[in-house]
Parts: structure tokens; C-alpha cells; sequence
């Protein structure tokens, strides 16, 4: 395994840059090694282990196999063979033994009648052959001097014309004959290797399946760790009621018993701190309608205050407003956090919706612009909430930018390609949102660094994290960036699933749920 | 004589400054802390918007919505607490014309008031009785017969009626007939027309489950045939 590139991540480390995923090399190796180097995972381990099990039984298994073939072959062709050649020297004795032999030649037509070819006969200091296979030069002459000149019966394994041969020598000193018979042992070297083939291919079977039986023993074994580890993403994910399946088995049992135990404590607690957020909203609005009703008693009435109570009056209007979208939010919020939101969906024509949204918003002369082919996109939203999203957009631009604000539908793809996304942006003149404030801009509360110092005190943080969330349940994104014509300002987008019209109709089409 | 609203609200502060905010509108203002209050100042003296607060103690708006309903066509606009379909669709299947969610401002109160009060001008939809079938509309007397027998309608389910027969055979949009009938822009709540619907074809067809007279079209919305 090898070390991905440790000196390019110290570098910029050490560099205190921004921190970039260290160099492509990195990367080849993490693709080899999808676990990067490291420990064997669990189920590599007991893959390995099944693995290397399965290779050193069927090893052993054919090493005993074929030592065991072997020497029972041996055995039995060294008991033919001798047999074979005593019962051919006996009768070669037989033969010579007769009173008026002067030559092999009897000796000989009776190995012919017996049908033994492979022998070489000497008789009285010469040889006689049946082929010319094997002859005296094939005897060595170790086994010659044992003998023929020790007259002692022996029997030693040679090659001989490129082949392994057993050849056997028997003295008859009596008739002045010596006796050599020659045994090929190719027939059994063929069966040797013929079982060698057979083991070597049960053996890599036997291998294969130890292989296979590990893969899914280890995929057993892990199941339980895959299982939780999913569980465990989808609780993060926010699927609080996600639970492990109870086992039967003892030792999962306690892995899934406190695994759901714990899922159910995050469960409480979450539901709990949503509760409170919920709760409090729900308490402040009834002191709210009271104010808010009162206000607008004594705006009514305004011109008969003095001066000083008028202007009171002003700060206390419109702080009031203030506090019922804040309220508003959270409990907008706390229905998200509740998992309460069931969105009403139903397809919108983008432009028009976009327009109606306007005009239903803080700044309802707003300049809209749309491309030609937005302007028929179609969108499956929930109007009332997406419409919530337009306003909070317009706000955040009349309160943290200068200026007017555009707003602006584009097409979310490119001109050749078929519309799947559309794009609605608003623009202002304001400072723009810093880099490193983008992303942290749509948390709830978080209002820029720089946009704290800019204003007063305008807007509560809240609209933001719920455009957020509202686009998230809609499938879409968000996100600021830079204005697009260079200017200085910021540039807030959202983007949306959209299609375009079947039969493009003038006017919002049909919904889409239980009634028409 | 002036418009009386009745405003059931247990909360005294919120009645007070409800009551306070509609009396500026002109309108005789009274209060009930509770639903058997309200029906209690309701048969003394009815009137004609009747505002409900869903969370009552005793008997809930829901029930005290269903209690007028039973001997008044009076408009019932229900505030709610919480904006979750449920509240609102059973609280506009109890009778309620129309909803607001708390917290509301008093001139989204009044609007919706003012819109409930108005009535269709008989001018409008002139003399003639307009037919469909065994649904018979007389604009002038604000009746409704189905097989002869009369049929009775509250205010708005009426108004809904007479959009839809006035341009006979032409389909609505929920947009256009909450525009019509409820005064609402292109965000207004969709659910309005379908309970309101669902409502009228109980009344008017013989078996609303298989409406003959008000009938859906689907993906573009409401239609009155024959």
C-alpha cells in the first residue's frame, strides 16, 4: 500500500493556505484504495482469512493426496516389476540350465514366446537384445558391476534414451547368464501428473469457494455495522424516527438495542428543543394580536397626537410589523424543524407566478426581466410559500442592498439543451456578501459581519434560512454570488426543477391534486 | 342599521383590541369569551359576520361553528392558531366561510369582512330564473330549489353557486373563483373553493358523490352543467 503524497498535504499545511484537496495523486490512490491505506477493513479481514483458510486446506489436502498416490504407485510397480523380471530370469535359467545349450538362443524364444521385448541377456560375456531400444550401453555401469561382477540381484532407476526406466538385474551365476529387464515408468509418470492436474483444479475450486463463502460470510458479518451505519446517515439526514431492526441474535441485539435507544433519546431531545421554539412563538402571538390590533387602533388616529406621541407611534408600528414576521418565521420554522411542512404543490407558470409574487411584495414596482424561453417555463411549487420566498428575497435586497433591486428569470440550461431547471435572481447595489460569509449567510440569525455594521438594525436573520429550507423541499438550490453585470452588489439565485409546457396555455396550469 | 359582528375570542386582551380595531370600521362590535356565550348572544341578537376563534374552552369553534350553522346562513370567518391543513379544512367543513391565521393584522380582519358582507347586486344577474337541469336558481329571492324543493344555501356557498351559473357551462379556475367569490390575489388558499364545493354538492346534487352539476374538470378546475 502506499503513502499518498504525505509531503504535498504538509506543504500547504504548513503553508496555512486555504485548505485545497492535496494534489490528484492523492486522489489515484484513494480510487485504488477506496478505504484509503490504512488497517484492513472488517470485511477484508474476514475475506483474507476465508481466503487464505480455504487456499492452505486444499493444499494440504493435495500434497497428502498425491504423496499418497504416489507411493502406492511405486510400491505396486516396483512388486510388478521384480515379479515380472524373476519370473523371466527363471525361465531364462530354465532354459540354460538344459545339458547341451551352448548359445542364448533358447533362452531368448522363450522371452519372445512370453512376449518380453524390453531385456538385455548375457550369456557368456555377450549380450542379446530383443530391440534395439535397450541394449548393454543402456545399463549403467554402477548396476553392471553390482551385477555382474558382485553377481548380486539389484535394481536401480535410470534414463535411458530420454526416458525414466527401472531396470532390474539378476545374476544366474550357475549358467554364467545375467539377466536385465527394463520398465518404463512414463505410464505412471502420466498417471502422476494426470492426478497432479486433477488436485491442482480441486484445489482452486476448493480455493474459489472458500473465496465465495468469505465474500458472503464477511458481507453477513457486516450487515448489521452496514445497517446502523445507513440508520445512522439517515438520523443525520434528519429522519429522527429511523430505527435498527431488533435481532434475534445477542450480540447484534445489544449493537441494535442501543443503537435505537440512543436514535430515540436524539429523537426526544430534538423534538423537544423544536417544541420549545414552537411553543414560544405560539405563546408570543396572542400578546401580538393584541398589539398589533392596538397599533393599528392608534394609527387610525394619529393626526390627533401631539408630535412626540406621533413619532413614538412610527417607531412602535413598525417594530411591531417587525415582530410579527419574526414570529411568522419562527413558527415557519419550527414547522420545518417539526417536519410539519406538507407542501401544496401544483404547476406554476415560472414568469407569472414570479410577477404575481411581486406585486404581493414589499416592493411590488420592482423590475422583473425574463429570457424568452423562461418565460414558459413551468414549475411544481407551492405558490403560497414559494411567493414567501420572492418577498424575503426583495426584503433582504431593500434592506442590506443600496438601490433598486432587479429581479431576473433565466433559463437554468443551456440553449441546445432541454430545460430542466429555471433560474429566478435578484440583484441590488449593496456591498455584496463576502466570500466567506456565502454559505453562512442562510443559517437562521446569522446576518453578515459586514451587513451588521452597514444598517441599522433591519431584518432578523430568519428569511434567509427560510428561503433556504423552502427551496431545499422544493428540490431546488440557493445561493449569492457576485452581480452579474460586474457591478458591485449581490446576486442571490435560486434555482428550480422546471419543464416546459406540453400545450402552452395562457395562464397558470391545471393542479395537479385530489380536486381539479 | 349598522353591521354587527359577533367576535368569539377567550383571550380578553386580543378581544378588546379586536373589538376596538373593528368598531373603526363602523361596525357594531360584540364580544363572546365563550362558545356557549356566543350562542347564548347570538340567538338574543344574531349578527351579521360572525368571527370564531378555533381554541375555545367548553365548546370549540368547531362546534360552535356547526351550532350556527345549523339555524343561520350568517358568513363565519375562523381564526386559527396554527396553519396546518387539518384546522382549517375541518373548520371550514364545520360551516366557516373563510380563515384567518393568527397572528393577523385587523385590516386583512376587515378586508375579509367586508368581502364576506358584499352581496352579488341582482342587477347582475337580472330576473330570469337560471335552470340546470332539477337545479333551479332565483337570483331575485336568493333561492335555490333542487327537484322542487328549496335548498338552503349559506351566503357565500350562494355566491359560489351563482359565479358558476351565471356564465353557464364555462370552467373555473380555484384563481378566478376566489377572486369572485372571496376577493383573494393570485395567492389566495385553494382549499377555500374545494371544501366550499364539497359543501355545495351536498346541497344541491342528489348524490354528491357522483356530482351531475357541479362537476370538476380536471387540471383546470369548476364547471355547472345541467
Amino acid at each position: 500500500m502506499g503513502p499518498p503524497t504525505p509531503t504535498v498535504e504538509s506543504t500547504e499545511r504548513a503553508s496555512g493556505g486555504s485548505p485545497v484537496v492535496p494534489a490528484a495523486e492523492s486522489k489515484r490512490w484513494l480510487w485504488i484504495f477506496p478505504h484509503r491505506p490504512g488497517p484492513l477493513g472488517l470485511r477484508r479481514r474476514i475475506l483474507l482469512i476465508f481466503t487464505l483458510g480455504a487456499l492452505g486446506l486444499a493444499t494440504f489436502l493435495a500434497f497428502t493426496t498425491y504423496g499418497l498416490v504416489r507411493s502406492n504407485l511405486t510400491s505396486q510397480r516396483d512388486s510388478t516389476s521384480l515379479n515380472a523380471a524373476y519370473r523371466n530370469a527363471n525361465q531364462v535359467r530354465q532354459e540354460l540350465s538344459a545339458t547341451n545349450v551352448t548359445t542364448a538362443q533358447p533362452a531368448v524364444e522363450a522371452l519372445e514366446r512370453n512376449g518380453t521385448d524390453d531385456y538385455a541377456l548375457r550369456y557368456r560375456g555377450q549380450f542379446t537384445t530383443a530391440t534395439g531400444d535397450y541394449g548393454e550401453r543402456s545399463i549403467p555401469a554402477s548396476l553392471f558391476t553390482r551385477v555382474v561382477a558382485e553377481e548380486t540381484d539389484a535394481r536401480m532407476i535410470a534414463d535411458v534414451n530420454g526416458e525414466t526406466v527401472v531396470i532390474v538385474g539378476i545374476s544366474l551365476p550357475q549358467e554364467q547368464a545375467f539377466y536385465f529387464e527394463f520398465f518404463t515408468l512414463d505410464e505412471d509418470n502420466k498417471t502422476l501428473s494426470n492426478v497432479a492436474l486433477s488436485l491442482l483444479l480441486a484445489a482452486t475450486i476448493t480455493t474459489g469457494l472458500g473465496v465465495l463463502v468469505g465474500v458472503l460470510a464477511a458481507r453477513r458479518a457486516v450487515r448489521p455495522v452496514a445497517d446502523a451505519s445507513e440508520a445512522a446517515k439517515a438520523i443525520a439526514g434528519g429522519r429522527l424516527d429511523t430505527r435498527l431492526t431488533p435481532t434475534d441474535d445477542p450480540d447484534l441485539g445489544v449493537l441494535a438495542s442501543s443503537f435505537n435507544d440512543m436514535a430515540a433519546a436524539l429523537q426526544l431531545r430534538v423534538e423537544r428543543d423544536a417544541r420549545f421554539a414552537s411553543d414560544v412563538s405560539h405563546e408570543l402571538r396572542s400578546p401580538l394580536m393584541t398589539l398589533s390590533a392596538s397599533v393599528d387602533v392608534m394609527e387610525a388616529r394619529r393626526d390627533e397626537m401631539p408630535e412626540r406621541a406621533q413619532a413614538a407611534l412610527d417607531l412602535l408600528v413598525s417594530d411591531v410589523a417587525r415582530f410579527r414576521g419574526l414570529v411568522e418565521d419562527l413558527l415557519e420554522i419550527s414547522r420545518f424543524d417539526a417536519g410539519a411542512i406538507r407542501l401544496h404543490l401544483e404547476d406554476l407558470q415560472a414568469s407569472q407566478f414570479v410577477r404575481n409574487a411581486v406585486a404581493v411584495s414589499s416592493a411590488p414596482g420592482l423590475a422583473v426581466s425574463c429570457t424568452p424561453r423562461a418565460e414558459r417555463a413551468i414549475i411544481s411549487g407551492d405558490r403560497r410559500r414559494l411567493a414567501r420566498v420572492i418577498a424575503n428575497l426583495i426584503d433582504n435586497a431593500l434592506a442590506y442592498g443600496a438601490g433598486e433591486p432587479e429581479l431576473q428569470i433565466e433559463d437554468g440550461n443551456a440553449p441546445e439543451e432541454t430545460m430542466t431547471h429555471v433560474k429566478f435572481a435578484v440583484e441590488d447595489h449593496g456591498p455584496g456578501v463576502p466570500v466567506e460569509e456565502r454559505a453562512l449567510i442562510f443559517e437562521r440569525f446569522a446576518r453578515g459581519a459586514s451587513a451588521g455594521r452597514r444598517s441599522g438594525s433591519e431584518g432578523a436573520g430568519l428569511g434567509l434560512a427560510l428561503v433556504d429550507e423552502h427551496i431545499r423541499l422544493h428540490d431546488g438550490r440557493v445561493w449569492v454570488e457576485d452581480r452579474s453585470d460586474g457591478e458591485q452588489g449581490a446576486r442571490f439565485v435560486i434555482e428550480l426543477p422546471s419543464r416546459e409546457p406540453i400545450d402552452f396555455v395562457d395562464g397558470p396550469a391545471g393542479h395537479d391534486e385530489d380536486v381539479p | 342599521m349598522g353591521t354587527r359582528i359577533l367576535a368569539v375570542e377567550d383571550d380578553e386582551r386580543i378581544r378588546e383590541a379586536v373589538t376596538l380595531a373593528l368598531e373603526d370600521e363602523g361596525w357594531t362590535v360584540e364580544g363572546a369569551a365563550s362558545g356557549e356565550a356566543a350562542v347564548e348572544a347570538f340567538e338574543r341578537h344574531p349578527a351579521d359576520v360572525v368571527l370564531i376563534d378555533i381554541m375555545l374552552p367548553g365548546i370549540d369553534g368547531f362546534e360552535l361553528c356547526r351550532t350556527i350553522r345549523r339555524t343561520s346562513d350568517v358568513p363565519i370567518v375562523m381564526v386559527t392558531a396554527r396553519n396546518d391543513t387539518h384546522d382549517i379544512v375541518a373548520g371550514l367543513e364545520a360551516g366557516a366561510d373563510d380563515y384567518l391565521t393568527k397572528p393577523f393584522q385587523s385590516k386583512e380582519l376587515s378586508a375579509r369582512i367586508r368581502a364576506l358582507l358584499r352581496r352579488i347586486r341582482p342587477a347582475q344577474l337580472g330576473h330570469e330564473r337560471l335552470i340546470f337541469g332539477d337545479l333551479e336558481l332565483i337570483p331575485e329571492e336568493g333561492k335555490v330549489l333542487q327537484a322542487g324543493e328549496e335548498v338552503h344555501l349559506t351566503k357565500t356557498e350562494f355566491r359560489l353557486l351563482c359565479e358558476l351559473a351565471l356564465n353557464r357551462g364555462k370552467v373555473f379556475s380555484r384563481e378566478e373563483l376566489l377572486d369572485r367569490v372571496w376577493e383573494y390575489d393570485y395567492f389566495g388558499d385553494g382549499r377555500l373553493v374545494d371544501v366550499h364545493i364539497r359543501r355545495l354538492r351536498t346541497k344541491v346534487e342528489a348524490d354528491p358523490a357522483n356530482p351531475r352539476h357541479v362537476v370538476t374538470v380536471r387540471g383546470l378546475g369548476y364547471r355547472l352543467q345541467a
